[in-house]
């Protein structure tokens, strides 16, 4: 089991991990961030994709297709970036964000290890 | 003994020491020079960029509306008065724990929000929210407004 700060360090580990946050997806606002760069600012990039996260709900909601988000992949010029909804008991509104650069990543190695993360996180 | 015997020192009437009266600036509210369209335009911005924005106001840190972009149900004169209030709260709390000058207040109720956010020293921006609004992009958003809604307010 790991904390918030060895969650973030972990995924900050995965191949080409550019940055990582936890974010709070009823207010937008992060619980942690690790990594990003001097252009980008994790607390924007958490609150635009709280929008894509709500987005995306509402509309399983709207087909009433009663399932759940297991993971989001946005794929970018240069990047990828994982959404991953948390699913233990405490992680109830919050989701995993991850940033890869494109070339220096292996996209199903990280997913999986996102997903490890996800499992053994405890808050 | 009769009390013509003794004789008390007579009272008389001193002139207080007061400090002189400070000199406020006249209310924003009702100015007539300030820019009303360009204010508008931002509040207006603001509740289409941000979904769950149901209103804006500003008014000035003495709780007089200056100008407003809320929809019929919400008192715009009630939210600019409620503004300071919270900006009075605020302050005051600043000024005890010496963390300078007031810059922004959440209210968070069961079912929204009330945000205040200092306009220059003279004015307040207080935006109503509903519960589902994104209060982080919120508060990403709103300082930018009110630093442009502060030049707009500054040469009046």
């Amino acid at each position: 089991m790991a904390n918030l700060d060895t969650a973030l360090k972990d995924a900050m580990t995965i191949d080409g991990a550019i940055g990582a946050a936890l974010v709070d997806y009823t207010s937008g606002m992060t619980l942690g961030v690790a990594g990003g760069t001097p252009e980008i600012d994790l607390s924007v990039a958490a609150a635009g994709n709280t929008d894509v996260v709500r987005a995306k709900m509402r509309t399983i909601e709207m087909l009433k297709l009663n399932d759940d988000i297991e993971d989001m992949l946005i794929t970018l010029g240069g990047q990828y970036h994982i959404i991953r909804p948390l699913t233990g008991p405490n992680g109830k509104g919050l989701f995993l964000y991850l940033m890869l650069s494109k070339t220096r990543s292996n996209l199903a190695l990280a997913r999986h290890q996102l997903r490890t993360i996800e499992e053994q996180l405890e808050l | 003994m009769s009390t013509g015997d003794t004789f008390l020192p007579r009272r008389t009437a001193q002139q207080p020491t007061l400090p002189p009266p400070v000199r406020l600036p006249p209310s924003l509210a009702g100015d007539p020079s300030l820019p009303y369209p360009a204010i508008g335009t931002e509040l207006h911005e603001l509740r289409l960029q941000i979904p769950g924005v149901q209103g804006s106001v500003l008014g000035g840190v003495d709780g007089l509306l200056i100008t407003h972009d809320v929809p019929d149900g919400l008192d715009p004169d009630d939210l600019a008065a409620m503004a300071a209030a919270t900006f009075g709260l605020g302050r005051q709390v600043s000024l005890r724990l010496g963390q300078g000058e007031f810059r922004q207040s959440t209210v968070r109720n069961e079912a929204g929000y009330f945000a205040v956010y200092a306009v220059g020293p003279r004015a307040l921006l207080s935006v109503v929210g509903a519960d589902a609004i994104n209060v982080a992009r919120l508060h990403l958003h709103a300082p930018p407004v009110a630093e442009r809604l502060a030049k707009l307010l500054a040469p009046a």
